[in-house]
């Protein structure tokens, strides 16, 4: 079987953002700063689970693919150090938002004549959380896909993938696709292992792929991300100043003054 | 009958779901900013009540589209059906509510009308003329001004960010049934399995403590449950992340995929406040957040905003309601 599994790199949004000048995306100022896609490091560790599932197929192989700028190559290491056999680079000249229509037809221009089995996804981003790019993969493929998948189970030797998928309310529903097909991993469907060290030296010494993204078809313009802009701080808030104890003192009165306690 | 704006409603049960009069409000907001007409597709097994009750309580036109390939969602053929009945509307706007459905179609759709794609919209804006829909990025914390740059936009509207559209109309709306052919597909959707977890009411709790990935650590959940026993009728709420790393289970999550919740009062601690958790919970009476991150967006939504590591935080808050409920 051969996987293909989509890593994105992303800035770490748990540290503090700020727009560029135009007001046309981030300010990159640090590549310590960035990381792969939570998300896709589910897709990435289904792919591995899938291979050790099969191990008797001793011609599993997970390829990871990127798209981004220069600095993207390092998720691809980090695939490589996880376990992908190989990190392909889509390299774009540009560090600005990519559409996700854009991301995805750069994949599929890639991916079309590969004859892969499976294409895995992260259900989102966690920088533009669109929950697109997998199904446009897919529809460019023509293969059937399933979103928000949250266990699968290979079937019908090879050539069919039972999955569940996460609904609303825990509930899940359950599909049965034919292979070649696209999933998109949902979080808590695996727990994604650390890197061992034999990957990790291995990831070190292997040559990544690189494809130059204007030799790929460009595709159609869709929406533009005109600009960015700090949500507009909320006009009900109040920040409770003061020491710890002073804020707990005065949550505590306004709990009461509520009647909640 | 010509509509602009096309809405398509979700339903489980034979029952509207609220997010589909969500995304109406939405829709009737657009259409009046544009001067468009809104109508209703919907797709199911048997969807002839459902179809009345959603022309009566809107005015609106609404297509049926019957067959027994929707008894469950199935993306390929909701997909065929769809494109069938918007190739004779030829709406320039198709919206739908951002669920695990809505964001499972709206994609495959846009492909197949060479249209845009915008999900989580949670504000229209009028620029001059042009119309920009509002959607967060970086889990909240920045908002995407984003322009339709073709002729069809397909859109998903976050939960919980218009209200349900109620109005009872002069009009009684009309409805038009037709039977969908079937289309071989290569995926099939076989059954719904209902949680395996137990299921737990947290609609039913006056106070929600909920725990996010910022608590850190799964053994300061403890500090939760002891903030919880202050109020009566409390539960313990918790943000994906939180399941997702095993620290309590599903039953508890709140937002997309989870539960929403509108209790009287929604403490939310190390919680940074992504859509899909605010969508859930935005409708709470008073919102208390407790966050290390000043930049966090749950601050955004929150009545009260503490900036505190709540490992020590909370043990304080806990030791001055001591002093407090002996003095009172």
């Amino acid at each position: 079987m051969k996987l293909l599994v989509c890593v994105k790199q992303v800035p770490d949004s748990e540290r503090r953002l700020s727009i560029n000048q135009e007001g046309s995306w981030i300010v990159d100022e640090n590549r310590a700063a960035f990381r792969m896609n939570r998300f896709d490091e589910f897709a990435l560790e289904e792919a591995l689970l899938i291979r050790d599932h099969i191990s008797h197929d001793k011609q599993t192989s997970i390829d990871a693919v990127s798209v981004g700028p220069p600095r993207a190559s390092l998720a691809l290491k980090k695939a490589m150090a996880m376990g992908a056999d190989e990190g392909i680079h889509i390299l774009i000249d540009h560090d600005r938002y990519m559409s996700p229509f854009d991301t995805a037809s750069l994949i599929a221009a890639y991916a079309k004549d590969k004859a892969y089995d499976m294409v895995l996804a992260g259900v989102m981003a966690e920088d533009d959380m669109h929950c697109l790019v997998g199904q446009f993969i897919a529809e460019i493929l023509e293969y059937p896909c399933a979103t928000s998948v949250i266990h699968q189970r290979i079937i019908n030797a090879g050539s069919e993938i039972s999955v569940e998928r996460e609904i609303e309310s825990g509930r899940r529903e359950c599909l049965r696709l034919n292979l070649p097909a696209v999933l998109t991993i949902q979080s808590g469907i695996n727990t994604p292992g650390y890197p061992s060290l034999s990957n990790v030296i291995r990831a070190r010494d292997q040559k990544i792929i690189t494809i130059d993204a204007g030799k790929l078809q460009p595709p159609e313009k869709r929406e533009e991300l005109v600009s960015l802009a700090y949500p507009e701080p909320s006009s009900k808030g109040l920040f409770i100043n003061g020491t710890q104890r002073e804020k707990a003192q005065a949550l505590l009165r306004i709990l009461h003054e509520k009647s909640f306690i | 009958m010509k509509a602009q704006i096309v809405v398509i409603a979700e339903h489980t049960g034979n029952r509207i779901l609220p997010v589909t009069y969500e995304s109406l409000s939405f829709a009737m907001e657009l259409g009046k900013r544009l001067g468009l007409n809104v109508s209703i597709l919907i797709l199911g097994n048997t969807v002839e009540a459902m179809a009345k009750q959603l022309a009566e309580r809107t005015g609106s036109h609404v297509t049926g589209v019957e067959g027994e390939q929707f008894e469950f969602y199935n993306g390929e053929a909701c997909k065929a059906a769809a494109i069938e009945v918007l190739e004779t509307f030829d709406p320039s706007y198709i919206c739908m509510p951002h669920t695990a459905t809505g964001f499972d179609l709206a994609p495959r759709l846009a492909f197949y009308l060479n249209a845009s794609c915008v999900t989580s919209v949670e504000k229209i804006l009028d620029r001059e003329g042009d119309i920009r829909f509002i959607r967060s990025m970086f889990n909240g914390k920045l908002h995407a001004e984003m322009a339709p740059a073709t002729a069809k936009t397909v859109l998903t509207i976050l939960p919980g960010a218009w209200p349900a559209l109620e109005i009872c109309p002069e009009s009684k709306g009309s409805v038009h049934i037709i039977r969908a052919n079937s289309v071989p597909v290569a995926s099939q959707t076989l059954k719904i399995k209902e949680s395996e977890k137990g299921k737990l009411n947290l609609g039913d709790a006056d106070v929600i403590i909920s725990a996010g990935r910022g608590i850190r650590n799964p053994e300061n959940l403890h500090l939760l449950e002891e903030l919880a026993k202050i109020f009566p009728k409390s539960v313990l709420g918790s943000s994906k992340a939180a399941c997702d790393l095993g620290w309590l289970g599903y039953q508890h999550q709140i937002g997309i995929t989870g539960q929403t919740v509108s209790p009287r009062l929604y403490i939310a601690c190390g919680i940074s406040g992504a859509v899909q958790h605010i969508s859930g919970m935005r409708g709470s009476q008073t919102i208390i957040g407790i966050n290390r991150d000043p930049d966090a967006s749950i601050f955004n939504v929150a009545d009260y905003a503490i900036v505190e590591n709540l490992e020590t935080f909370i043990p304080i808050l806990l030791e001055e309601f001591k002093h407090f409920s002996a003095s009172s």
